[in-house]
């Protein structure tokens, strides 16, 4: 029986591992990087890091079965071994001190695909028939409030869907009234009063968003900053940018909104069972 | 004090210094905290924020896979490996390559996998079959390129199909040039020496745990290392200068090859990233984008560099780059 403290160690950082994942989920800020779709992964694996911490516990003070091969850390020199564990603390340290930062403006024009990927095209058409992490009745009860309701309200649950429609069809919803909510983005083509209203649509986790947003025109436009969440209502126009037919919001009432508890939008599935 | 005492106090060191950690972040009063970082560039806080959220994205694959490895590591001999391979190099590839399609797996999750195969005797072009297929071609990716693409079969089908041709190609030209197993630092045969005598079912699943655990902190920083690298590249270099350049096919397909190793998106995901594209670009050029992202991207070549010897892993970047290219642009041909 000797005490090995390499594998002390690395219980320690399994638990670590572990905790951090439940913090993240116990506060919530979960969202902040990974679509709440997938929580159950992240889950698991807080669970298996419990597991393995429990297993690595007793191989702390089991008998020296540990077979010295392959990247044995006792046998590397001294300051590899420094910096592969300061690297696997990285980021736990920067998971615990720094706040998760929402994504905004900078990323958006980073990605540079906020209105390109609006524009409409023949390619978008099937997309109407897609998805929804509702089922069928619902996706399509959804659908139907969008046709009749006298303002289309893009919320949360509904904006993917809704947006594709409005953009892949904006001649249909000419002149419909349109209640959203997003941040604003502004690029060099736009004209003075205009901005881009925008949300990240988020499939798995925050490195794989993508933005999607309404061109729209307000006279108080050039005072807004990048950034700022708008809540906004407006009637669709159609308008040509880069070339390419899209619809425009014309704003008509708009408040500053704070930054919402779901400020990202995710993809709709149908649960086909 | 001599080198052994040293290195056997260091994680007493780290042990402290993450109590000290602790025992800070819980005194300190959590406004100065906020104060302190507001300061910071909203960019580098960004670029924490998709940092963690590609370690928290993979790391569950990463798990799944150590624990894989770890049970190939207990429960597969030599002898399997060498009753269950093909002889002919042609058929070891393609068995590899469609083993590969059947098992759902990830990129980052697979490298331990692959390395643990090849440790057993698994001939290196076998192994690169099932590390090419593996992420490429599972019913998670299939499913969700054909939402992203709006319900057409037609992209989903060309991706896993000539993903697959690629996939072939890429082993077979491995194949001709690589004979032996290209791991970092060995010999050939070692780790036979630990389970020459057979122990009880019990005894082989501990063993495959703590295996897992040690595989896990060997591969985890690199893992870390490249959703760094990824999250730096998605914060600070624009895509927007990239998307000018690609005019045409040829460049086009260049371009959005290149995205796809920076991006490093998980092949479960970039469907959606692709699919915006298409307005900007031709068919073959966001069929690239999409096979050559599972094979080979930014965080995996770090991962594979820490397994392989680097003229290797050079060489099956080069081979992927040309295959995937070739592929997609016969597609425009035909």
């Amino acid at each position: 029986m000797t005490f090995q403290s390499s594998h002390a160690l690395k219980a320690v950082m399994l638990a670590t591992f572990a905790y951090f994942l439940v913090t993240l989920h116990a506060n919530g800020d979960i969202v902040k990087f990974v679509n709440p779709k997938y929580n159950l992964l992240s889950q698991s694996a807080a669970c298996l890091f419990f597991f393995l911490c429990a297993i690595q516990v007793f191989r702390i003070i089991g008998k020296s079965t540990h077979v010295c091969h392959h990247g044995c850390n006792h046998r590397s020199p001294r300051p590899k071994v420094i910096i592969s564990y300061a690297v696997l603390f990285f980021p736990l340290i920067t998971g615990f001190l720094l706040p998760p930062q929402t994504l905004g403006a900078a990323i958006a024009a980073k990605k540079g695909t906020v209105l390109t990927s609006s524009s409409s095209s023949a390619a978008h058409e099937g997309l109407q028939a897609a998805r929804k992490e509702m089922n069928q009745a619902e996706y399509d009860q959804a659908l139907e409030r969008m046709e009749k309701e006298p303002v289309i309200h893009l919320k949360e649950n509904v904006f993917e869907p809704y947006f594709t429609r409005i953009s892949t069809e904006p001649q249909k919803y000419e002149g419909r009234k349109v209640k959203m909510s997003g941040f604003v983005y502004k690029e060099d083509g736009f004209a003075d009063n205009q901005l881009a209203l925008t949300r990240f649509l988020i499939t798995h986790c925050v490195a794989d968003a993508g933005s999607i947003g309404f061109l729209t025109e307000l006279e108080d436009a050039p005072s807004i900053e990048q950034d700022t969440w708008l809540e906004v209502e407006g009637t669709i126009e159609l308008t040509h940018y880069d070339g390419a037919e899209m619809p425009m919001l014309k704003i008509v009432s708009w408040k500053e909104i704070d930054e919402p508890k779901e400020p990202y939008v995710y993809p709709v599935y149908i649960k086909i069972m | 004090m001599n080198h052994t005492t040293w290195t056997q106090l260091l994680p007493f060191i780290f042990i402290l210094f993450i109590v000290v950690c602790f025992a800070v972040l819980m005194g300190t009063d959590v406004i100065s905290l906020q104060s302190m970082t507001s300061q910071m560039p909203p960019s580098l806080l960004e670029m924490n924020t998709i940092f963690l959220s590609i370690f928290i994205e993979a790391v569950p694959f990463v798990l799944i896979g150590v624990l894989i490895a770890g049970f190939i590591q207990m429960f597969i001999s030599e002898d399997h490996v060498e009753k269950w391979m093909p002889k002919n190099r042609v058929a070891a590839v393609f068995m590899s390559c469609v083993i590969g399609a059947c098992f759902p797996a990830c990129e980052c999750g697979i490298v331990p996998i692959v390395r643990k195969l090849v440790s057993k005797g698994v001939p290196i072009y076998a192994g690169v079959g099932f590390l090419l297929t593996g992420p490429l071609i599972n019913p998670i990716v299939i499913f969700s390129t054909y939402m992203a693409f709006g319900n057409d079969l037609k992209i989903a089908a060309l991706r896993m199909g000539v993903g697959f041709a690629a996939a072939l190609i890429i082993a077979l030209l491995v194949s001709l040039f690589f004979k032996k197993n290209q791991l970092k630092g060995q010999t050939g045969t070692m780790e036979i020496h630990e389970h020459t005598q057979p122990a009880s079912f019990f005894k082989r699943i501990w063993h495959m745990l703590g295996h897992a655990i040690d595989e896990f902190f060997d591969m985890g920083k690199y893992l870390i290392i490249g959703a760094f690298f990824a999250a730096f590249v998605q914060t600070y270099v624009a895509a927007q200068t990239l998307l000018q350049a690609g005019e045409g096919w040829v460049s086009s397909t260049l371009v959005m090859m290149g995205l796809a190793y920076l991006l490093s998106l998980c092949s479960e995901a970039d469907a959606f990233i692709g699919a915006s594209f298409r307005n900007l670009f031709p068919t073959s050029s966001i069929l690239a984008f999409l096979i050559y992202g599972p094979m080979i991207d930014l965080k995996n070549t770090v991962m594979l560099v820490s397994v392989f010897q680097l003229k290797f892993v050079f060489s099956l970047i080069f081979f992927i780059t040309l295959t995937v290219f070739a592929c997609t642009s016969a597609l425009v041909w035909l």
